[in-house]
């Protein structure tokens, strides 16, 4: 049959283009909101899951990755005697300032050291130069993203943090995360030098070598990769009952404390999920208005089509056809700017919007429900016609 | 007529429905040579305080194969007694046959399935949908009758050819002049050989020239097929169409 539904809805080119542009900002709104919330959550525990270490050992006060107190670094060789431990390494993360000594500028950065081609370091995050290079001392490799906040140029040029010189050996990508400032790189002494030196002091040429770290020196996490076919639940207890002081947290445990906190306590995933809501509602209501208007302005017809004898499902199907029309319409378009979107600012922002063709795929059933949903107010409409008004004129 | 054998084809009625719901609904006709009968109908409506008698204990027959003409003046009754006759509404009292089924007892989707299989409606402004062109306009009746597309094709383009429309098939009822309008409508009625025919003021929207002639064509191909017709209108130039002529004065029925 002549789909009246598809010919009604292109009857009226700009009333149509309207709608599906209203359609098309709330299927922009709904992906990129979640697109956002899915990206913002996993980039939160994007370190540890791209980590190949099996156990995060911290102090029992750690809220997430960013916020810990300090342990002893003595914990380091306590962790490495506990039978089953393969390999453990040191890391420190700590909020920081960058200094552009030249123009006396600064920005913040979070620091991280740790062992360089290690648990935290892996050299496949390398873009540029390598991680080794962080042997030297007051070497850094900062994240490409990173590059214009730092404003720093190319590799072996040098900036400071604290009063210490800061050269660029590598670049790495991706490594970026949005919870995080600046992400610099640099290795266990250089951090801990880092730390403890002066802020107000002039940035000295040329200091001493980072010395080792003693065991009382501070630092946030001990990472720690099992032997091979080890049960890390008794692990993680093996270590928490013999290293004292700390707790011992399963990758996956760590990166949902992470993303938890986050989502839960910082209120940014609360307001991100409001936003995809509000997509839906305006949807909703757009579409809603536009179909309620459409069986309005058409109400005749669907009178004519009862005179005729065409059943309640005919004409309900009627007007689904033309909501179902309009989700596709709207989600196509809808959906192709979201990409271009997620794409430029993956690529200029450093902030990812997750669209996954299993979130494509929700986005796609939700713009349906939520046409069809909308349809059900403009059958409202249409099942109290009475059809003796088709002699009306 | 071309194409008139082609047409008669699918002009047969269909007697394996009828037959079925009329064992469902077990009703018998006072008079089985009547198409339409209407018995004690009534209807009243409450407008504010006041009881409005709109039609008054209205006993009717229409024999089948007539070509009926309903007058009189603006306000009579008219539209609300072919709304009581086509099953849209219901009445106050009384009950009305058609083909010898009880119309008035049957259920809102029984009513609508009956109006798809023997009733088609000729409306005083055309009420063709706008955004299907003439030809699939005549086909969604026969669509909603269960006709799938090739077929309904074919017949929607007969039917054209029938009403003289033959090369007009994919224009838009805007494109169309009041005339031909009507005449598309003629075809969307006549679509899917329903046994009754009930137009509401045909030629309002017409010139005299135009009315007439579609009105000539419409007895023309109803009288071909056996078809009775129930024409609802106030224009005394198309009485020469009818076979039988009654008249609505206030609610009150009176045949000539
Ligand atoms: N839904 C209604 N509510 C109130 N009055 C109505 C309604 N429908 C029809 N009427 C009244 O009933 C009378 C007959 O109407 P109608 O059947 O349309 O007459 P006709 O078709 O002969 O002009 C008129 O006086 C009209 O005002
Ligand atoms: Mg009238």
């Amino acid at each position: 049959m002549a789909s009246i539904a598809r010919k009604n809805l292109l009857e009226d080119i700009p009333r149509f283009l309207v709608a599906q542009i209203g359609i098309l900002f709330a299927v922009s709104l709904v992906t990129i909101q979640t697109g956002m919330q899915a990206g913002f959550t996993r980039s939160t525990s994007k370190l540890i899951d791209e980590s190949p270490a099996d156990i995060w050992v911290s102090s029992p006060s750690m809220e997430h990755l960013g916020l810990t107190l300090p342990i002893p670094y003595d914990r380091l060789s306590q962790v490495r005697r506990v039978a089953g431990v393969d390999r453990a390494e040191a890391a420190t993360i700590r909020l920081t300032v960058w200094r552009r000594v030249r123009v006396n500028q600064v920005t913040s950065i979070t620091l991280i050291g740790g062992e360089p081609n290690g648990l935290l370091l892996p050299s496949s995050k390398i873009t540029q130069g390598s991680f080794s290079d962080l042997r030297q001392p007051y070497a850094i490799v900062a994240d490409s993203a990173s590059l214009k906040t730092i404003q720093i140029q190319q590799l072996g040029d040098t900036e400071a943090i604290g009063s210490l010189p800061a050269k660029l050996v590598g670049l790495a990508k991706g490594t970026q995360s949005i919870v995080f400032d600046n992400i610099i790189f640099t290795s266990l002494e250089s951090a801990n030098a880092y730390a403890t030196s002066s802020l107000t002091a002039t940035p000295i040429a040329s200091p001493p070598a980072p010395k080792a770290l003693t065991p009382t020196d501070p630092v946030s996490f001990v990472l720690v990769q099992a032997q091979p076919g080890e049960d890390l639940a008794s692990l993680k207890q093996r270590l928490e009952s013999t290293v004292p002081g700390i707790r011992a947290y399963t990758r996956a445990e760590m990166s949902s404390r992470t993303q938890t906190y986050w989502q839960e306590r910082s209120g940014i995933g609360f307001i991100l999920g409001m936003g995809a809501v509000v997509g839906i509602i305006v949807g909703v209501v757009i579409v809603g208005q536009i179909l309620y208007a459409s069986v309005s302005d058409h109400i005749k017809e669907f009178g004519t089509l009862k005179a005729m004898g065409a059943s309640d499902w005919f004409i309900y199907s009627v007007i689904v056809e033309q909501a179902l029309w309009m989700a596709i319409l709207g989600y196509v378009p809808g959906m192709g700017m979201c990409l271009g979107v997620a794409a430029w600012t993956a690529a200029t922002q450093g902030i990812t919007i997750l669209i996954t063709p299993v979130s494509a795929i929700v986005v796609l059933g939700t713009t349906v429900l939520m046409c069809v949903s909308s349809a059900f107010f403009a059958i409202q409409k249409v099942t109290r016609v009475d059809p003796a008004i088709v002699f009306k004129a | 007529m071309p194409n008139s054998a082609n047409i008669d084809e699918f002009n047969q009625p269909k007697f394996s429905q009828a037959e079925s719901s009329q064992s469902r609904l077990a009703a018998v006709v006072p008079q089985p040579d009547m198409a339409i009968v209407a018995e004690g109908v009534e209807v009243s409506l409450s407008a504010g305080q006041q009881q409005l008698q709109i039609l008054k204990q209205i006993n009717w027959s229409i024999r089948a194969g007539d070509i009926q003409l309903l007058m009189g003046p603006s306000g009579s009754g008219k539209t609300t007694l072919l709304s009581v006759l086509a099953g849209l509404l219901t009445p106050t009292v009384g009950t009305v046959y058609l083909l010898g089924q009880n119309i008035t007892k049957m259920s809102r989707s029984q009513q609508a399935r009956f109006r798809r299989d023997h009733i088609g409606f000729i409306f005083q402004d055309f009420n063709l949908f706008p955004a299907l062109s003439a030809i699939e306009n005549v086909e969604t009746t026969l669509n909603l009758k269960g006709i799938h597309r090739r077929q309904s094709r074919q017949q929607a383009q007969a039917l054209l050819d029938q009403v003289g429309l033959a090369d007009k098939g994919h224009q838009l009822p805007r494109q169309l002049s009041g005339g031909e309008k009507q005449r598309v409508a003629i075809a969307r009625a006549l679509a899917g050989q329903p046994q009754l025919i009930l137009a509401d003021e045909p030629t309002a929207a017409l010139d005299s020239q135009s009315g007439h002639a579609v009105m000539e064509l419409l007895r023309q191909l109803a009288k071909d097929a056996g078809r009775t017709v129930l024409i609802v209108t106030h224009d005394p130039r198309i009485v020469d169409v009818a076979d039988r002529i009654a008249h609505l004065d206030d609610g009150v029925l009176q045949e000539d």
